[in-house]
């Protein structure tokens, strides 16, 4: 696996410093190494103002790092957002009121330039994978919360990018849609087989869903730990349901136990427990 | 229909209370009633005509010697006036909203021009419009478009500083979602900040229908403009010792002119939002 297949994602060496200068200057990335595989689920967690959602902004060419580089798919950020090889997805849903469900779904392949049958079939299609056919000519606040959050999926999914870049998109869904939305999303990811990088507040959400969970710790935002996540052989199924019964393992627990120690430790300020923070190959 | 019933149902309110008064005023003489003190306005037919001779009025000719009646006559001037409102609130809308848009496009450009945007409100009609009309003069402008201009004055002002607002209105999120879809600063405008606009938008443009009358009307007047509600108004009001009435009835053609405008970006507005979203369906989650 050395060297051949470029990575998704390679961050090397990023600071983002917001107001340098100014006496409100933050720190908000210091020294970010991370690289990520291609058909990697990558979460990021920690405390709250760590930075997380900061550099999911700076992987998207949302923000500019004050030092250090960003390739996505061995180009510059820049170059593959030009390129839309991004999808976004956001704590709160985001959808346009005055777009019906479908078309808020085919609003990034407008802008791609796509035909209007194309665009059509493609919508009709997301919609069956986040399981809203009936819903295509509703607005979206006639949606539920979590029914929302599944529009915005596809709206970041319709145009097949490379990497989706999710921030805290279940954060403000109540305990059972979350779980329901995490499976979900799970079924999609193994379905279309990208590249993910979520960040979350929740450690049962991070292990439930990753490969690797990278702990961050505040002030200034550095790498704190790198958890690899192993849960034993995955369901086999696409029945949402079934794949719950990855969460009553043994290696659920212990996996969320792992993650909950390094997150521990970033609150009483010792060290992480992976060796070398910031080498994270997977 | 129920809009129209809420206003007839003002309508008679309104003929109500002025008779009322007026009748009140009648019995204790100018007086609140068990107090010595004056009432504000005094109540005789000249100051307050009747609400039924105001409506006489409207069925009689204009001049001795003219069939053409009161109320046609108005009707008449009332749309002369409309045209002029109109083509001001066009010209004013476009101008807002290029102004807005191009304010949008730098920080700069806001600094610079939205303070000369307010101060140019302070300057005060009566002394502006002969002003446009003496240039208009000197220029190839007929004096109906001088009107028209002055109309524009008052219109361009709340569209400009609303749409400005409106196209400012979208959160941070969604634009960022827009620029990781690589659009481009057309796109943005046209996709997101142009229909985040639209709840700015209306109440704007109502608010500028109406001014475009008041600026009309103080246009026609200020250009001594034949033919419209200002030029009937003005005259009216000089023979009002002898006909209150009509002035009064003049005053009614203006206000109604006014509603109608109102009415018809109402409408607008409706059609427009058919179907479209929360601002009728109420809030959403
Ligand atoms: N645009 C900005 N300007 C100034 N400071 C910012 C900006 N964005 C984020 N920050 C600061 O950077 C730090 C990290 O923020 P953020 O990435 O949002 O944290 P998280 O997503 O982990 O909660 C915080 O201290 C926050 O106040
Ligand atoms: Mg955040």
């Amino acid at each position: 696996m050395m060297g051949e297949v470029t990575p998704a994602v390679t961050v090397d060496g990023v600071d983002m410093v917001f107001n340098a200068g100014s006496e409100n200057e933050v720190v908000a990335l210091r020294e970010i190494d991370v690289t990520v595989q291609r058909g990697e689920f990558v979460s990021l967690i920690g405390p709250s103002g760590c930075g997380k959602s900061t550099m999911l902004r700076v992987i998207g060419d949302l923000l500019q790092p004050t030092a250090g580089s960003v390739e996505v798919f061995g180009q510059a950020a820049s170059s593959a957002r030009q390129n839309r090889s991004y999808g976004m997805a956001f704590q709160s849903a985001g959808l346009f009121d005055w777009r019906k469900v479908a078309a808020n779904i085919e609003l990034p392949l407008e802008i791609g330039g796509w035909s209007k049958p194309d665009r059509e079939a493609r919508s009709r299609e997301m919609l069956k994978l986040v399981r809203l056919e009936d819903f295509a000519d509703h607005y979206p606040w006639q949606l539920s919360g979590g029914m929302q959050q599944r529009v915005a999926i596809a709206r970041a999914l319709s145009f097949q990018p490379d990497l989706l870049l999710m921030d805290e998109p279940f954060g403000a869904l109540d305990e059972m849609t979350r779980e329901y939305m995490q499976s979900e999303l799970l079924r999609i990811y193994s379905e279309l087989g990208t590249t993910v990088i979520f960040v979350t507040h929740s450690i049962p959400e991070a292990v439930y869903l990753s490969n690797r969970v990278v702990v961050l710790s505040p002030r200034p935002g550095r790498i704190h730990a790198v958890v690899d996540i192993d849960l034993g052989p995955p369901v086999e199924s696409t029945d949402s349901a079934k794949a719950d019964e990855i969460r009553e393992r043994e290696s659920f627990f212990e996996m969320t136990t792992q993650v909950r120690a390094a997150l521990r430790s970033v609150e009483a300020g010792t060290p992480g427990r992976a060796g070398s923070p910031g080498v994270a190959d997977g | 229909m129920r809009r129209a019933l809420s206003v007839l149902g003002g309508i008679g309110t309104l003929i109500v209370l002025w008779e009322g008064y007026k009748a009140v005023g009648g019995l204790t003489g100018d007086q609140w009633p068990a107090t010595p003190w004056g009432l504000p306005v005094p109540t005789d037919d000249l100051t307050m005509p009747h609400v039924i001779d105001i409506m006489r009025t409207l069925g009689r000719p204009v001049q001795r010697g003219r069939d053409e009646i009161l109320a046609v006559f108005l009707f008449k001037a009332a749309l002369s006036t409309f045209w002029k409102a109109a083509l001001g609130f066009a010209l004013g809308t476009v101008i807002g909203w290029s102004l807005a848009v191009l304010m949008l496009r730098s920080r700069l450009v806001e600094r610079g021009l939205l303070p000369w945007i307010n101060i140019s409100q302070t300057v005060p009609l009566i002394a502006l419009a002969p002003i446009v009309v003496t240039w208009g003069r000197t220029t190839f402008l007929s004096d109906s478009l001088s009107v028209a201009l002055i109309a524009t004055y008052l219109t361009f002002f709340p569209v400009a500083v609303n749409a400005l607002r409106g196209l400012q209105s979208p959160r941070p999120a969604d634009l960022e979602l827009l620029r990781s879809y690589a659009a481009t600063e057309r796109e943005i405008l046209m996709k997101l900040r142009l229909p985040a606009s639209r709840p700015y938008l209306f109440p704007a443009l109502k608010l500028a229908a109406t001014l475009s009358v008041v600026g009309a009307i103080v246009g026609e007047i200020s250009a001594g403009v034949r033919g419209g509600l200002g030029r009937a108004i003005l005259e009216f009001a000089s023979r009002y010792s002898t006909a209150p009435a009509r002035l009064y009835a003049g005053v009614v053609g203006a206000a109604l002119l006014g509603l109608a405008v109102f009415g018809l970006v109402s409408l607008v507005e409706r059609s427009a939002g058919r179907g479209a979203g929360r601002s009728l369906a109420g809030e959403g989650t």
